[in-house]
């Protein structure tokens, strides 16, 4: 808590706010629906009354129009208060628009509290057009509070320079020796996008890229699409690692201002919160959820590194039992049943996995070189965690881009396999189907590619049955790092779903927690929901449910 | 009066083949050669050695051994049904009772410390390291010999070229006796999930 406490911005002394010397320094968005509460607004001009300085007003065609990644947006470029106007619920002129505000308001509030900033940085309100008085003191009293609260701790990424790698399309063709396709067309003919339908192929996009037009906009298109699932890379006979391959373009065209920022799903909400977390003065509160009976150790030498679930869960809160917390918590109990009392990062920071998949290799480095520096100043030794994603991006990713992390990384699943190895545990009867999805992180790197299925083999469940594509043929869950969702990622999505149904069982077991968001995102097909429902928990989670000693 | 002895009496049975002689050998050995006590041995010979239930007693004690037949013993390690049928009934009141889990049915009476040896060793590769499995099992949840003697008599006793594949087999039985201790702890604490 000290360190809290030290790093958190003073409030400035009242004197100066009054005498308004660093009025300027704030900035405090107003989002301002163009109907009731605009009318009440340019009374206000009208009569002579000063808006507060520090107040940028935004004219906007309803409250609803505003999106969880706008509101984000402002707080990511600096904002140091969010305040969204609109009109009262039933005055709304487009009918729903305040009842998706007040949903998006909660949800983007939750989330600056997890990240730390304090969820009163943000409000909703709503006035008619003769409110006039009310609006002035509710700008007055908003004012006063982010002033108390002092500034942001958020640095924009804009006020800071990117790093400029300045590396060639040449350099990266050489370096995954791309020139040595064989023209075989192996990746197109494995390739889920394009085997949904999607005009889409791995081996004409490396031509045309060597070819050098590789500004043209469908290449670029191309680029941000692939999922890099990897299995091109698995039946390429040239070895061209097509998925880093893609990470790298994807790179060089952030550089050049050609980035995926307009096409990236949710209007980009995870860059921006993730770019958010590059600011080293940003503490979140990310463990508050935890449950009472998980026991930690404040001083201990592992360290459990949680990983994104609980922002996933804040912003897709109205969507279908998106839980992914559980994972979380399900793993710190499966350590405790074997006696470890794990570490807790308070001011844990996205791993960056996202970030340098989508192409941001800057804020990538600055998150992890974040990341690893606080968990080298704690002392640890090792660090567990249970997603696929942070395991790949902490294990492998961290050391090939230069940034040696001085702690072993471990997944949860090499800590199970080993503790149940030894024995005296059993699993209780699980009266379920089960079939896997493979998590394509975790399958893409050998010393943890079979633990699934061994873990998997030692439940007692009423069978197991693999789904058509299965082990490293496996089917991606249809997006990844938060680029590229369309209509053929959706039908891949489906064609993934009814393989799980084809196997006839009645329970998928994921090892990612984004394959259970996309996955249950394509479920809430309006047309064909009862046909695809189908119920999801993470294996992890399955584990800890029926673990117990002899 | 003298002062209470410490003497642990052992009798390990199984079928013929299994290796009930040289585990009862090894643990013999722990204890004179490792934990500088004295111990005995007594092996069966006769028809059991083609078969039946065969037996090895071994006596564990800080002080010379007069006699070295043991009639109820302290620890009773058992590795196939019949041998366990014929010995039950040897057991002291507050003496330990362990068996391979697939191969013994016990009838309840009393509280077994039960592992998969023979499951294990075949996981291993090699059926006959059950008794070595075994051995790691006892050392774990008995006090009978040390770790280090058990580990340097197994070390010593089994055939060469093979110490580096039991030591292996005597670590899977040793883990497993530590966690099967952890497991009755926290099920005496109430705890047997993970999910409270």
């Amino acid at each position: 808590m000290t360190k809290r406490q030290q790093t958190i911005p003073e409030p400035r002394n009242r004197e100066s706010v009054e005498f308004g010397l660093i009025m300027e320094n704030y900035n405090i968005i107003l989002f301002l629906c163009n109907w009731g509460p605009h009318a009440a607004y340019q009374q206000l001009q009208d009569n002579g009354y000063q808006i507060p300085p520090e107040v940028k007003m935004v004219r906007i065609p309803c409250t609803g129009r505003i999106s969880k990644a706008l509101l984000f947006k402002a707080f990511e470029m600096g904002a140091d208060g969010v305040a969204i106007v609109g009109c009262n619920s039933g005055a709304c002129r487009y009918g729903s628009g305040t009842l998706t505000a007040e949903n998006n308001t909660e949800d983007t509030r939750s989330i600056i509290d997890l990240l730390g900033m304090g969820k009163e940085r943000m409000r909703l309100a709503t006035f008619l057009p003769d409110e006039s008085g009310a609006l002035k003191t509710f700008l007055a009293d908003f004012c006063e509070e982010i002033k108390a609260m002092g500034k942001s701790p958020v640095l924009p990424s804009a006020s800071r320079p990117p790093e400029t790698s300045g590396e060639s399309v040449r350099q990266i063709l050489a370096r995954y020796d791309a020139n040595s396709c064989q023209d075989c067309g192996k990746c197109t003919a494995s390739c889920p996008l394009a085997l949904s339908g999607k005009a889409y192929s791995p081996r004409n996009l490396v031509s045309d890229i060597i070819r050098g037009n590789d500004t043209a906009g469908k290449i670029n298109a191309d680029i941000h699409a692939c999922l890099t699932c990897g299995i091109c890379y698995e039946r390429c006979p040239s070895n061209v690692n097509f998925p880093e391959f893609i990470r790298d373009m994807r790179c060089i065209l952030n550089r050049d201002g050609e980035g995926s920022d307009r096409t990236q799903p949710h209007g980009g909400f995870f860059q921006s919160l993730m770019r958010t977390m590059t600011s080293p003065a940003i503490l979140p509160d990310r463990w508050k959820w935890l449950p009472e009976d998980i026991q930690t150790d404040p001083d201990g030498k592992i360290l459990f590194f949680g990983g994104c679930a609980p922002y996933f869960d804040a912003f897709f809160k109205k969507h279908q039992q998106v839980n992914t917390v559980d994972i979380i918590a399900d793993a710190l109990r499966l350590l405790n049943f074997f006696d470890v009392r794990p570490r807790l990062m308070e001011a844990e920071r996205c791993c960056g996995h996202d970030l340098l998949w989508s192409g941001d290799r800057t804020n990538f480095l600055r998150l992890a070189k974040l990341n690893t520096e606080m968990i080298r100043d704690l002392g640890i030794e090792t660090v567990i965690t249970a997603c696929p994603e942070c395991y790949h991006t902490m294990s492998l990713e961290y050391p090939k881009n230069g940034i040696q992390p001085g702690f072993t990384v471990m997944h949860l699943y090499t800590f199970l396999e080993h503790e149940i190895d030894k024995g005296a545990v059993t699993f209780k009867p699980l009266p379920h189907r089960i079939t896997y999805q493979d998590s394509c992180r975790m399958n893409r790197m050998e010393e943890i590619r079979d633990l699934p299925r061994k873990l998997i083999q030692r439940l007692s469940v009423e069978q197991f049955r693999e789904m058509k594509d299965s082990g490293l043929s496996a089917l991606c869950c249809g997006n990844c790092a938060w680029t590229g969702c369309d209509a053929y990622t959706k039908a891949l999505q489906v064609k993934r779903i009814r393989q799980a149904h084809d196997t006839g069982s009645d329970l998928m077991v994921t090892s990612c927690p984004k394959c259970q968001i996309h996955l249950r995102c394509a479920m809430e097909d309006p047309f064909q929901e009862a046909e695809l429902k189908m119920e999801m928990t993470d294996l992890t989670s399955l584990i800890a449910r029926t673990i117990c000693w002899e | 009066m003298a002062r209470k002895i410490n003497k642990q009496e052992v009798i390990v049975t199984g079928f013929g083949g299994q290796g009930i002689v040289l585990a009862g050998k090894i643990l013999g050995m722990a204890a004179a050669l490792g934990d500088h006590k004295e111990s005995t041995l007594v092996q069966s010979y006769g028809p059991e050695s083609r078969g039946g239930a065969c037996c090895a007693q071994v006596i564990i004690s800080d002080r010379v051994i007069q006699y070295p037949y043991v009639n109820m013993a302290d620890v009773l390690v058992c590795m196939s049904q019949s041998a366990y049928e014929k010995y039950k009934d040897q057991i002291k009141p507050e003496g330990y009772l362990i068996t391979d889990k697939d191969l013994v049915k016990p009838d309840g009476r009393r509280e077994v410390f039960d592992i998969p040896a023979t499951r294990m060793a075949e996981e291993l590769g090699r059926k006959m390291m059950a008794n070595i499995i075994m051995l790691g099992f006892v050392t774990a949840v008995s006090t009978l010999v040390s770790e280090k003697a058990a580990r340097e008599a197994v070390n010593s006793s089994v055939p060469k070229g093979t110490e580096e594949m039991n030591l292996k087999a005597f670590t899977k039985g040793f883990e497993y006796g530590l966690s099967k201790l952890k497991g009755k702890e926290k099920k005496a604490a109430g705890k047997t999930g993970a999910i409270a």
